[in-house]
């Protein structure tokens, strides 16, 4: 009995040893009898973007130019139907050229078309709004980069209609075809020396919405089928019937009233794009002494920001790596690149959470307090911010709407001594 | 090559000596520390100032009559409660290892101690609501400290014949404590904020002991100790300096009977020394403590005093630092232990346990301590 007593009374320690070696220390705190130093204060504290210093690039007189993604250069081409509050837009694609032989046992041989075919690529539409459905026009085949809103819309009449794609409503994105058959042939028939098709795009729905549609840039861009007939007296088979397919060479679309870069304004998105810089300056002493928990960039913006329900833009804020003016390098650390996402209409101050790369700033002076703002997809967004900046001000001149920082933060916890 | 093997183990043994930790040690320097060995941790602390073991009294080393070193663990399972609410912890740390042996040819005998001084190791946590921004937002603020301050102990003792025993040492004391402040907002587009500090302690102090043998039955024993001033530094920077406390110690062994040895001892420890410098960086003040402990230990076997006793103890203390101003905190402790010796006493292992109640006014807590100690005789 006394052995199997001290055998318990070993394993009872050996148990209390090891289930002890669990530390678990936390404890309820009553203050401030347990507080010692007392608690940490919060404090809050708004710092406007350096006067003058906060810009959007182009500058305005060489908006015609310039920008980061040309018109057409983007992902997608913007596509919209009339009133709609974002933009009114046409998309426009010429394919490339299409030779009147084909090459048959190394003979040229004439052909003739019996159909085509035009696919269009949906990247994203309103998906509540019904009805949707695509014309498409035959442009002259020398459209090219100069086009403007008010020399492309006169073109898309009736007489230039090659055929509308009525597009499911369930029908989210892919691609919609157009065929083209019979006398309608004649509608995109390439006569003489004229071997390039190039088409305009309008839409029409239930309600004014838009949609955005495939691009080079996306490799999703409009294809140009011809189905045909050629004719090869000499063989036994003498009919062949290829299908000729040309891809899109160029592409872009057209707005009416775009936005136009203002130099006391940030403009940030838009087509060409523009890009914002916002240049800080807080001070050594506050970096080194705050704890900063929340670091909040707030812009006004002058008109709201429209875009597509359920295709949202993204306000894209990247730090600076070294302040170079328009051709700043920027961070390619996820960690400091904030994306926030745009409601469908954003009217009120954007706020935008950048408190990682307040924290960069912190822990290494040698980066610029600057940060760099871009709408994403570049050109290809119905999305189009124009901020206030330190050069302007809003209707009532004591609210202040240029951008700003929004710092919250904690002092040094007053850690008692001993 | 058996001393090279212990100095090899010490060596090894980890370098942290802390105590129970303790609500009553978040303020102030921390939760003091007592330098006893396992079988004066069993015995209530009634035998410090005769135990050799331990680190009270400097002239108890003259009882060792051989190099020997000792080890002590201790496990802690506390009940806390506050106005705050209550919390059941547990911990394990190393209060407390000795090493002493006598000098050949010379009645004297020289000891190295490291024992925990006070115990600083903590984690607090509450939880509260601060306007941000025009909303209120929940925080949880969760404070830690873990360190504190040990001392180093070279110590000497030299025998008068039987009757008297005096000692004397110098108590390196040395520590840190690391602090630590976190906030999680119940908003998690607050970033949880970490803040961190340093304090190191440095300061040095010497005690005088001595023993009386009134025969064999019979002694008594007293010690006094100063430890100066601790300076605290904090990340580096000198914030200050405290007081720390001159000690008295009194002490009476009886043997009842052959088989019962009594022993009672008074310490008192003048911490209200620190209280202006304590008051004067922002803290709670502290004042003089004295404990008092009463220890039995019941030997079955005379032919082999070092199996298996029965040691009993009790004490009652109070407790330096005060969490309301005004209040002292006291401790109340009851504890039991044996232990056994092998190997021809060249080894030992020696076990506590004891049941600690602490309170003052609402803030209380109970905790049992089991110490496990190692005597190695190489």
């Amino acid at each position: 009995m006394s052995r199997l007593l001290r055998w318990a009374a070993a394993a009872a320690v050996g148990a209390a040893i090891i289930t002890a070696c669990q530390e678990r220390l936390t404890s309820p705190a009553q203050c401030p009898e347990l507080c010692p130093g007392g608690s940490a204060q919060v404090f809050d504290t708004i710092m406007p973007a350096v006067a003058g210093l906060d810009s959007s690039f182009p500058a305005a007189k060489d908006a015609a130019t310039g920008g980061y993604v040309a018109r057409g250069g983007g992902v997608a081409l913007l596509l919209s139907s009339d009133g709609f509050a974002a933009s009114q837009d046409r998309a426009i694609y010429r394919f490339a050229p299409r030779s009147d032989q084909v090459l048959v046992r190394d003979t040229a041989r004439s052909y003739t078309v019996d159909s085509a075919q035009i696919n269009l690529t949906i990247v994203a539409r309103d998906t509540l709004v019904g009805g949707l459905r695509l014309y498409l026009y035959r442009l002259p085949s020398s459209v090219d980069s100069t086009a403007s809103f008010e020399t492309i819309d006169p073109l898309l009449v009736d007489a230039n209609l090659i055929d509308s794609i009525v597009v499911p409503d369930s029908v989210h994105r892919g691609t919609v075809s157009a065929k083209v058959i019979g006398t309608d042939l004649s509608r995109i028939a390439l006569v003489g020396a004229d071997s390039t098709l190039a088409i305009g795009l309008r839409m029409a729905a239930v309600t004014p919405t838009g949609v955005r549609v495939g691009s080079l840039v996306g490799t999703n861009a409009s294809t140009f089928i011809s189905y045909v007939t050629a004719n090869v007296p000499d063989t036994a088979t003498a009919i062949l019937h290829p299908a000729l397919t040309r891809a899109t060479a160029f592409n872009t679309f057209v707005t009416l009233n775009p936005i136009v870069p203002v130099d006391s304004l940030v403009t940030v998105g838009s087509e060409p794009s523009n890009r914002g810089l916002l240049r800080f300056a807080l001070s050594s002493q506050f970096l080194d002494s705050a704890t900063i928990v929340r670091a909040t960039l707030e812009l006004t913006p002058v008109q709201p920001i429209i875009g597509l329900p359920d295709d949202p833009s993204i306000l894209r804020t990247l730090a600076v790596v070294a302040d170079l003016g328009a051709k700043s390098p920027i961070t390619t650390d996820v960690t400091f690149i904030r994306d926030d996402t745009l409601p469908p209409v954003q009217s009120d101050t954007l706020r935008v959470d950048i408190t990682r790369i307040v924290h960069l700033w912190q822990s290494t002076r040698s980066r610029p307090q600057s940060v760099s703002l871009r709408m994403v997809p570049e050109a290809a967004t119905f999305g189009r911010a124009v901020f206030f900046s330190t050069r302007s001000h809003g209707p009532d001149p004591s609210v202040l709407v240029a951008p700003r920082l929004r710092i919250t933060y904690q002092r040094a916890f007053p850690f008692e001594n001993p | 090559m058996r001393r090279a093997l212990v100095l090899l183990a010490l060596a090894l043994w980890p370098a942290t000596a802390a105590a129970q930790s303790s609500q009553f040690g978040v303020r102030g320097l921390g939760m003091p520390g007592r330098p006893l060995s396992t079988r004066d941790f069993s015995l209530g602390g009634g035998f410090g100032l005769f135990d050799g073991e331990s680190g009270l009294n400097p002239a108890a080393l003259g009882r060792v009559t051989a190099l020997g070193a000792s080890f002590a663990s201790l496990q802690d399972f506390r009940h806390v409660e506050n106005p705050a609410g209550s919390n059941s912890l547990r911990e394990t740390r190393f209060p407390y290892f000795s090493i002493a042996g006598p000098l050949r040819r010379y009645p004297a005998v020289l000891g190295v101690s490291f024992a925990n001084y006070t115990s600083r190791d903590f984690t607090l946590a509450s939880a509260d609501t601060v306007l941000l921004r025009d909303v209120l937002v929940p925080v949880s603020d969760t404070f830690s400290s873990r360190g504190g301050l040990s001392e180093l102990r070279f110590a000497g003792a030299y025998r008068i014949q039987d009757a008297w025993v005096i000692g004397g040492s110098f108590h390196v004391i040395t520590g840190s404590a690391r602090l630590r402040f976190r906030r999680v907002f119940a908003d998690t587009t607050y970033e949880a904020a970490t803040q961190s500090s340093e304090l190191s302690y440095a300061g040095v102090g010497v005690s005088l002991g001595v023993i009386r043998n009134f025969g064999p039955g019979f002694s008594m024993a007293a010690m006094v100790r100063s430890d100066g001033h601790v300076n605290v530094d904090r990340d580096s920077s000198r914030v200050g300096t405290v007081d720390l406390p001159y000690s008295f110690g009194l002490g009476l062994r009886w043997r009842a009977r052959p088989k019962l040895e009594l022993a009672s001892q008074v310490l008192m420890k003048t911490w209200s020394g620190a209280n202006s410098d304590l008051l004067s960086q922002g803290g709670t003040g502290s004042d003089n403590t004295v404990e008092v402990s009463l220890g039995a230990e019941f030997t079955p076997n005379l032919r082999r005093p070092t199996r298996r006793p029965l040691r009993l103890g009790i004490r009652y203390g109070t407790l330096p630092f005060l969490l309301v101003p005004g209040e002292q905190p006291s401790e109340f402790g009851i504890s039991a232990g044996t232990g056994i010796r092998f190997a021809q006493d060249r080894a030992g292992v020696d076990v506590g346990l004891e049941h600690v109640w602490r309170s003052a006014g609402a803030f209380s807590e109970r905790a049992f301590l089991l110490n496990l100690g190692v005597t190695v005789r190489p």
